[in-house]
């Protein structure tokens, strides 16, 4: 049992930060690839004619989720040092509802939206400027907000905790989800691909 | 009076090289690339004990943009006085930070392989760049306010909560998807 | 900065140096990057490739000029007492860095100035006359040209060098008490200079051999920044400590992603990968290289007056 190393004293603080950088390249270069680069192609998640957004986000969620699994009944990982953000239900689902507006609106979320500029998209640019506009005026309205934004708590509560069942017993769930969804995703972009050439007959 | 000819270059190594052009390659397989971001996800917990974000890094810069402004409103509110740290690190030498220098880098670099830089911008047949781009700007306010509200955006709620099974994660992920779908088809003349 | 009246004891220079600020760092950078153009510029005038219309011989030695005088008001400002700026000029210490390099500026504006007078650009034919008749009684001489070209070289090695040596000079800060500061100095200086002309030039056999180059000055800086570091680490504790700072300190975040990540390895595999054919040739690949250069500065120089000698045992 000696992963996460950082949370093990394998390196420190300044090292860690060299790693956030290694890993950010990671992240960027899959971003990229995946073709999160175009916000046409995020966006057009929302009008089922593209499925990429669905297919890589629950094909990363799997894999990652799969590995921490498995890692742990190894004994390698120490689940209980992996970091859970607390929930807040209230402001997660409302943040959530208004992100995914911006999303159609703007066609981006922030981190692809980084991937986007560094390929040399405009409009993923001003997206950006976009973004730190939306964060001022959260910061500036945050007085207000400040009851709403904690509120809902539930404390660091996952999936298997929240339904009293076993860890392994939802992963298998999400697996058998992630899997019927691809079915799922696979056939609506077949039947749209189809359809489009209909048209184009 | 300067009696300088230009002479042709005379040596062989100076004849100029040839430009080579390439072409955009295509997109990697779907499933293929949700692996390779999920191994870095994992790599993320395996080594760090904590995954992935985006949104963290602009708090961090705006906050810090604020204090160097006026550092007594940065200090007033509580938003930005918690995004400028405790005094001893500099506010932007932070994990998140970067972590989204790495992914500029990143996209970039892959781009860059892939032949598929390009000053350009993403939209429909149907509106104009102009409308495009103050779109862009509002989606971005939009999604930079929902972020901070949530506590994240996709990368770090949906894809690092989502991955550790978090409820308020999966609600937030159900969310986003549900507040796309609801409103894409008021936006359908910018994408299609 | 505040003049020292006394020699210690006081916190400007206990325990760690606080004298320096963003002016020395830039200054250093800029005389970097001219001493890396005057080497470039010399170099094809030496080759008398100035025959044909290169950038490095046309408009490069103007714009090392503006450059150079950018980088000399930069120390103005550093200067505490500037209106008497001009008692460095009234002395020659032959046992002092400092005094070298002001003379050694006074030689680097003439070597300049004769470089662009090797091919005068159309636009400022027929102003100065004196400049038209010393730029036909050069080009008359071919032996001439060359020795311009050569005294750009020698003098623009000079400068890269001595600020390494400056700062190696100051025994009293560890980190820069290395014998290889100078090398690391010069090297970067000139990658940077070949960054900056492969990234403004038009010709393409010119951004190509500039980039190969560049390429080359990298792979040799990242030798130098390993004989750097081994040379601190088989040295004293302090010496030892010192190179600590860079490698796992405070300043190795700075160092290991902005100096040698952004500023040499990416943009090394970028470049590698253009003059290959392999992919587009960017901008963004010598931006990155200039960009790391001038960090480098600011981390060398932040982290020299950092490391002191009371930390042995801390």
């Amino acid at each position: 049992m000696n992963a996460p190393f950082f949370k093990f004293g394998l390196f420190g603080d300044e090292a860690s930060l060299i790693v956030a950088f290694i890993i950010g390249i990671g992240f960027g270069f899959f971003l990229e690839r995946a073709g999160f680069g175009s916000g046409r192609k995020l966006a057009a998640q929302f009008y089922f004619t593209d499925m990429t957004v669905f297919k890589v986000m629950f094909t990363a969620i799997v894999t990652a989720m799969l590995g921490l699994f498995w890692l742990s009944v190894l004994g390698v990982v120490d689940l209980s040092l992996v970091y859970v953000s607390q929930t807040y239900l209230a402001p997660q689902i409302v943040g959530g509802l208004i992100l995914g507006v911006g999303f159609v609106i703007g066609g981006y979320c922030p981190g692809t939206s980084c991937v986007s500029a560094a390929t040399g998209r405009y409009d993923a640019m001003i997206y950006i400027l976009g973004i730190i506009a939306g964060v001022f005026v959260f910061g500036e309205a945050y007085p207000l907000l400040k009851d709403f934004y904690s509120s809902g708590a539930m404390g660091k509560v996952t999936l298997p905790e929240l339904f009293g069942v076993s860890y392994g017993l939802v992963v298998f769930l999400v697996v058998l989800m992630a899997v019927g969804g691809f079915v799922g995703a696979e056939w609506v972009e077949k039947k749209l691909a189809a359809k489009v050439k209909g048209v184009q007959q | 009076m300067n009696t300088i000819d230009v002479a042709a270059p005379e040596d062989i190594e100076e004849r100029a090289p040839v430009e080579v052009i390439h072409k955009a390659q295509p997109f990697w397989n779907s499933y293929l690339a949700g692996i390779g971001l999920g191994l870095v996800l994992l790599a993320a917990f395996v080594i760090m004990g904590r995954g992935l974000g985006a949104s963290g890094a602009f708090s961090s810069l705006v906050s810090v943009g604020i204090n160097v402004v006026s550092p007594e409103h940065a200090q007033a509110n509580g938003f930005f006085s918690e995004n400028l740290g405790d005094g001893v690190h500099h506010p932007l030498k932070d994990w998140l930070v970067f972590e989204v220098m790495g992914v500029v880098v990143g996209g970039f670099v892959s781009g860059l392989f892939a032949h598929r830089l390009k000053g350009s911008v993403e939209k429909g047949p149907r509106i104009s760049t102009g409308k495009r781009f103050l779109f862009a700007f509002l989606g971005g306010g939009i999604m930079g306010f929902g972020a901070k509200l949530a506590r994240g955006c996709t990368s770090g709620q949906a894809l690092t909560g989502g991955a550790v099974l978090g409820v308020g994660s999966w609600a937030f992920m159900l969310a986003v998807f549900a507040g796309g779908y609801a409103v894409a088809y008021f936006f359908r003349r910018q994408w299609t | 900065m505040h003049e020292l009246t006394t020699t210690r004891m006081n916190p400007q220079i206990d325990p760690t140096l606080h004298i320096w600020g963003w002016e020395i760092p830039v200054y250093l950078f800029l005389g970097g990057l001219v001493a890396g153009i005057m080497i470039i510029s010399g170099y094809f005038i030496f080759k008398e490739r100035y025959k044909h219309s290169y950038f490095s011989c046309f408009w490069l030695p103007h714009i090392s000029l503006l450059l150079l005088s950018a980088g000399m008001f930069a120390l103005f400002l550093d200067l505490e007492h500037k209106l008497y700026v001009w008692r460095l000029y009234t002395a020659f210490k032959i046992s002092s860095p400092m005094s070298w390099g002001s003379w050694i500026l006074i030689l680097v504006y003439p070597t300049l100035l004769a470089t662009t007078l090797t091919r005068i650009p159309p636009a400022f034919q027929n102003r100065i006359k004196v400049f038209d008749k010393i730029s036909t009684f050069i080009n008359q001489h071919p032996t001439a040209v060359k020795n311009i070209g050569v005294l750009s070289m020698i003098v623009g090695a000079i400068l890269g060098m001595y600020t390494g040596v400056l700062l190696s000079a100051l025994g009293a800060r560890p980190l820069w008490s290395s014998a290889v500061l100078w090398v690391l100095f010069l090297t970067s200086g000139l990658s940077a200079a070949a960054a900056f002309v492969h990234m403004i030039t038009d010709d393409v056999y010119e951004r190509e051999l500039l980039a190969k180059a560049d390429n080359g000055f990298l792979i040799f800086e990242l030798f130098v920044f390993a004989q750097f570091i081994i040379g601190l680490l088989s040295s004293t504790q302090m010496h030892q400590n010192a190179a600590h700072l860079l490698l796992n300190g405070p300043y190795a975040a700075v160092f290991w992603v902005f100096v040698v990540g952004m500023g040499i390895i990416i943009p090394l595999i970028i470049q590698l990968l253009a003059v290959n054919h392999k992919v587009k040739h960017t901008p963004i690949a010598p931006i990155m290289v200039i960009v790391g250069g001038l960090i480098l500065r600011f981390v060398i120089v932040s982290a020299g007056q950092y490391s002191h000698w009371a930390s042995a045992g801390l």
